[in-house]
């Protein structure tokens, strides 16, 4: 019986070809883009639980009531990991984690830069990065041991043995390679190249004793038996005991399998994060294998005229109803098989496109037999969810009706496959104005006004020799040409790395714990940045020695001062008293989405970390900084010229948001791809049980347009119903979108004209061939059909 | 004779459509004896086909009774009559109703499958009536393939090939011309012999005179029956 099954299913799929390339191409591209979704989420929700340990492990996290709301953060004091190692019981081990750092690494002639962490010795006992070479228990206990990973290791020796080996890193230590990890996996936190143990930086003087320096990241893993509820009440009031400074801070233990898609805080609460992109695109996926077997329900019941007829046969020859169920099941499975294995090519050929789309680094495991399991799973799946209907309807006809020709399509107000065109189609317009709207928001991010003149502009680290050599190199960049202006600064101008609430100045409310951001500048800073004066003047150490204790604010911070004269006002911060020189405009240091925070620019007497440099527009920028390297090699000789161009930085802003609309755009285009692919389907079907009725109308005097239009009319009417149900459902969901950007654009009704315009266009493109073939075709030819 | 293979007392059916109600079986009585060949005869509309279906267990009656081999079955639910239907009862109509995606052989063979008959006897079961009924060259051709006759000698030996002991037909010489209506009937009348019940329903005086007995229909009544042997 079932491969008599096979043999109908195969042969009706061979006979009507338009019909099964329709079916299967939509059941293809669905099962396609919703696996591409699911590879991409699996990767997102397996992020740091692939660590045997992972349940045990937790980030430590600092929360503190400010302003009036609870702020949380996993910055800790370096010492903090000692005090939770000695004080509760429940605690396996503590390791401490430092911020990425890049290290200029000299083998022999070999120079080039990684990016790693300084950690505490029981890091790889508590996470599971395999080491290739090495013991886990004894590689990091060495102050000059350093542990790197494969890729890392072949780059620096090769295919030599990189155990026993020594490295110099920055110029500056020896150190010996203990041990090599493999690659880590991506889908961890963590990124780096090299380890080296936290003992280092005790010889270097780097670790303290501070309460009060929030600036490692602190892990812990508790005892098998022991639990977080246990601990968790005793290590709230940590601080109480040890923070002379804020004892009323509180610590709690946060997993680090939540981290990173839950790791977002409000006022004290989980706030969702990664989590509600996965749940929106686990709902696209969804939604997108949902329309594909709508497709497919459309297109097999729309052919029911066809099929009636053999249901009422083996009716009547002495078919159960449950064996046809079982007939039509095993059909559209055969279908969804073949879908699938479409998929399965288009998947493989795009997958590379579609990790570069959403920045991760995604692979198929074809040799994991869950991949296949999950394969099958999604087939079975589709096959049984896109059949059921058309089976159900298939097999309840009464062979009576069907073989006497007294069988009549229902034509009634609502039918089960008007809904299903509404429903694809109200899809397709959220995910169109979806698109729009994000695409709009982005645009009008880029297109704010930063404040100041990101053209020309490049900035390098201070690195090596570079602090030590800055006025002869900043010298040397001006008087050569290849400069207009050169400053030193604390942080690139796109970002942000340093604020403060304990800045004074008079007048200040002393409740008043509004943090302010600090940036640093030496010199002609306006000049090189091109930030506008409002008041008084750019820092001129040449023309006023003093203004190395000199001061900048924007114009957010005057007004938060309250200052009515600000030129001349002295501010404290960090245990110094600047004088204010000028006020700049305000301009975007940080988000572009945000308001901008009230900020100042300290002076000279500051910290510096990076080198600005405005280029002469002269020469073009490919010779100036052929230029600039050989004054950088010139006076920081063991370093790589390495440098960025402010512009591009400054694009990094709006990459998730271009992700975003990306993916609504790619999904948007199939979804109502798919979607047409059924509407084309269903008009051919349309057109052909109409035609004797079209012959009729033609011999009577119909014209061709009168006759396109009627054909049309039926599904223009059924989108538009979709575009009614469709524009609320996506203006409320865009509306919720915008309000997680302070800084963002009005909803306006053209967007909805727009998206409901295109969704009818593309219909009637698709509906009016069909009717427009089935109108010209020569009437003789329809009813000779007799 | 022998005994009644039907019994049908008082049987009515109405068909209701949004505007009118149309009565297509009136209260209508007649048996069938087993081994009995009865044509049913009467103008367009007056309700043959409606009792074939009903017959045959493809339908429901709305009113009277309905004894098939001693047994009620009026009021018998789809799969009981879906189950007796297979075991006892093979059609012919009049426009074949062969499945156009499936072979000669293939459409033979499908009562046998819904019977669950093993694959090795369905083979020796279809190759013999096909044989029997001299279209075996035909067997791996596609109905479209074949004449009107030939289809309909496909659609006997789909009728048969399970052996039920009535076949129904439905204006079976319909589509036929002369001599290919004249085989067809041939076949019936040899299939009579070897003991099936047969009822047709025909338009053919000619055809009719095959049979036993002729049932002539009015408006959903049995009007007159003449008696052949
Ligand atoms: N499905 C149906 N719906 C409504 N009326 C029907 C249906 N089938 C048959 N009829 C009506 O019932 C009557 C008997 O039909 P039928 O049994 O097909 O007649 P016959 O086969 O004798 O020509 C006719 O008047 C016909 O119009
Ligand atoms: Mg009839």
């Amino acid at each position: 019986m079932f491969k008599n099954y096979l043999k109908i299913a195969w042969r009706n799929l061979w006979r009507s070809k338009s019909f099964s390339f329709l079916n299967i191409s939509g059941l293809a591209i669905g099962i396609a883009a919703a696996s591409l979704i699911i590879i991409w989420l699996l990767n997102e929700v397996s992020y740091d639980r692939f660590h045997t340990n992972a349940n045990r492990i937790y980030n430590v996290y600092n929360s503190d009531l400010n302003d009036g709301k609870i702020g949380c953060w996993n910055t800790t004091p370096k010492v903090m990991a000692k005090a939770i190692q000695q004080d509760y019981p429940e605690v396996e081990t503590v390791v401490r984690v430092n911020w990425p750092q890049q290290l200029l690494f000299t083998v022999g002639d070999k120079k080039l830069k990684a990016a790693g962490n300084f950690v505490d010795s029981g890091f790889l006992k508590m996470f599971s990065f395999p080491l290739i070479k090495g013991t886990a228990n004894t590689v990091l206990n060495n102050n000059y041991s350093i542990v790197i990973t494969e890729s890392l290791s072949k780059k620096l020796f090769g295919n030599e043995e990189a155990v026993g080996k020594t490295v110099l890193l920055d110029n500056q230590d020896n150190f010996t390679v203990t041990g090599v990890l493999k690659d880590i996996p991506t889908n961890t936190q963590f990124d780096f190249e090299y380890l080296i143990p936290w003992s280092y930086m005790r010889t270097k003087g780097w670790d303290d004793d501070f309460w009060g320096n929030n600036s490692t990241n602190t892990f812990v893993q508790l005892k098998k038996e022991a639990s977080l509820a246990s601990i968790a009440p005793k290590i709230k009031t940590l601080r109480s005991k040890y923070d002379k400074e804020s004892p009323k801070m509180e610590t709690f233990l946060y997993p680090i399998s939540r981290s990173y898609l839950y790791g977002r805080f409000d006022n004290g609460k989980e706030s969702g994060g990664r989590i509600e992109t996965i749940r929106l695109f686990a709902i696209i996926a969804i939604f997108i294998i949902l329309i594909a077997c709508i497709n497919f329900m459309n297109l097999s019941t729309a052919r029911s005229e066809k099929r009636a007829k053999e249901v009422g046969i083996r009716k009547v020859v002495g078919a159960e109803k449950k064996s046809l169920i079982g007939q039509f099941l095993g059909e559209s499975i055969l279908i969804s098989f073949i879908a699938g294995v479409l998929a399965l090519i288009i998947i493989t050929i795009s997958l590379p496109y579609f990790a570069d789309l959403v920045q991760k680094k995604l692979s198929i495991n074809f040799s994991d037999y869950r991949f296949w399991l999950a394969g099958f799973g999604i087939i079975l799946f589709t096959g049984l969810l896109a059949g059921s209907y058309p089976a159900l309807y298939l097999s309840g006809f009464k062979p009576v009706a069907v073989l006497k020709g007294t069988f009549k399509k229902v034509n009634a107000l609502v039918t089960p496959r008007k809904v299903l065109v509404v429903t694809q189609f109200a899809f397709a317009i959220i995910l169109i104005i979806g698109a729009i709207i994000v695409r709009q928001q982005l645009l009008n991010a880029q297109d704010r006004q930063t404040g100041y003149s990101k053209d020309n502009l490049v900035y390098s680290f201070l690195e090596g020799d570079i602090e030590k050599n800055y006025s002869l190199i900043k010298n040397e960049l001006l008087s050569s040409g290849i400069a207009t202006s050169v400053t030193k600064t604390s942080a690139p101008i796109t970002e942000g790395w340093s604020n403060s609430w304990g800045i004074e100045w008079q007048g200040k409310n002393p409740h008043d714990k509004t943090v302010i951001d600090r940036y640093c500048a030496d010199d002609d800073i306006c000049k090189t940045a091109g930030l506008q004066i409002v008041q008084g003047r750019d820092i001129d150490l040449d023309k006023y020695p003093t203004d190395s204790l000199a001061m900048l604010l924007n114009e957010s911070a005057v007004k938060h001062m309250k200052f009515t004269e600000p030129l001349g006002q002295i501010i404290k911060d960090n245990d110094k008293d600047w004088h204010v020189v000028g006020v700049v405009k305000d301009f975007i240091l940080k988000s572009p989405y945000r308001p901008i925070e009230p900020m100042i620019i300290e002076g000279a007497a500051g910290w510096f970390n990076v080198i600005q440099i405005k280029m002469n527009t002269i020469k073009s920028t490919r010779k100036n900084l052929a230029a600039a390297e050989a004054i950088f090699k010139k006076y920081n000789p063991n370093y790589p010229f390495e440098y960025k161009f402010v512009d591009e930085q400054y694009a990094k802003k709006f990459d998730n948001e271009k992700r975003t609309g990306k993916l609504a755009g790619l999904f948007a285009f199939l979804t109502i791809f798919i979607s047409c692919l059924g509407l084309f389907g269903l008009a051919s079907y349309m057109a052909e049980t109409r035609i004797k009725e079209i012959g009729v109308r033609k011999v009577l005097g119909a014209s061709v347009f009168s006759i396109t239009r009627m054909l049309s009319k039926d599904f223009l009417t059924l989108v538009i119903i979709a575009f009614a149900v469709g524009a609320p459902l996506a203006f409320w969901g865009m509306y919720k979108w915008l309000q997680d950007y302070p800084y963002h654009i009005t909803i306006e009704w053209w967007v909805f004209a727009l998206a409901g315009f295109t969704a009818i266009l593309i219909a009637l493109l698709t509906v009016s061939y069909q009717a427009i073939k089935a109108a010209v075709a020569n009437p003789v030819k329809s009813l000779r059909t007799e | 004779m022998n005994n009644n293979m039907i019994k049908i007392t008082d049987l009515e059916k109405y068909y209701r459509t949004e505007e009118v109600e149309t009565i297509a079986l009136n209260k209508l009585s007649i048996e069938v004896k087993e081994g009995e060949f009865v044509a049913v005869m009467g103008p367009s509309g007056c309700g043959k086909s409606t009792l074939l279906n009903i017959l045959g267990l493809l339908d429901d009656a709305d009113g009277g009774s309905f004894v098939f081999n001693g047994i009620e079955v009026a009021g018998y639910n789809e799969r009981k009559r879906a189950d007796l239907r297979k075991r006892n009862i093979g059609f012919v109509f009049q426009s074949f109703n062969l499945i156009d995606e499936l072979t000669v052989f293939e459409n033979v063979e499908l009562p046998l499958i819904y019977n669950n008959v093993k694959a090795a006897d369905r083979k020796k079961r279809v190759e013999e009536v096909l044989d029997n009924l001299k279209i075996m060259h035909r067997r791996n051709h596609y109905p479209q393939q074949l004449s009107g006759g030939q289809q309909q000698r496909v659609a006997v030996a789909r009728a048969v090939v399970n052996s039920p002991k009535l076949i129904l037909a439905d204006e079976p010489t319909g589509n036929l011309d002369s001599s290919n209506g004249n085989e067809v009937m041939q076949l019936l009348t040899e299939l009579n012999e070897k003991g099936t019940t047969i009822v047709m329903v025909t338009h053919s005086e000619h055809d009719a005179r095959y049979s036993h007995r002729i049932i002539r229909m009015l408006d959903g009544h049995s009007v007159t029956e003449n008696i052949l042997i």
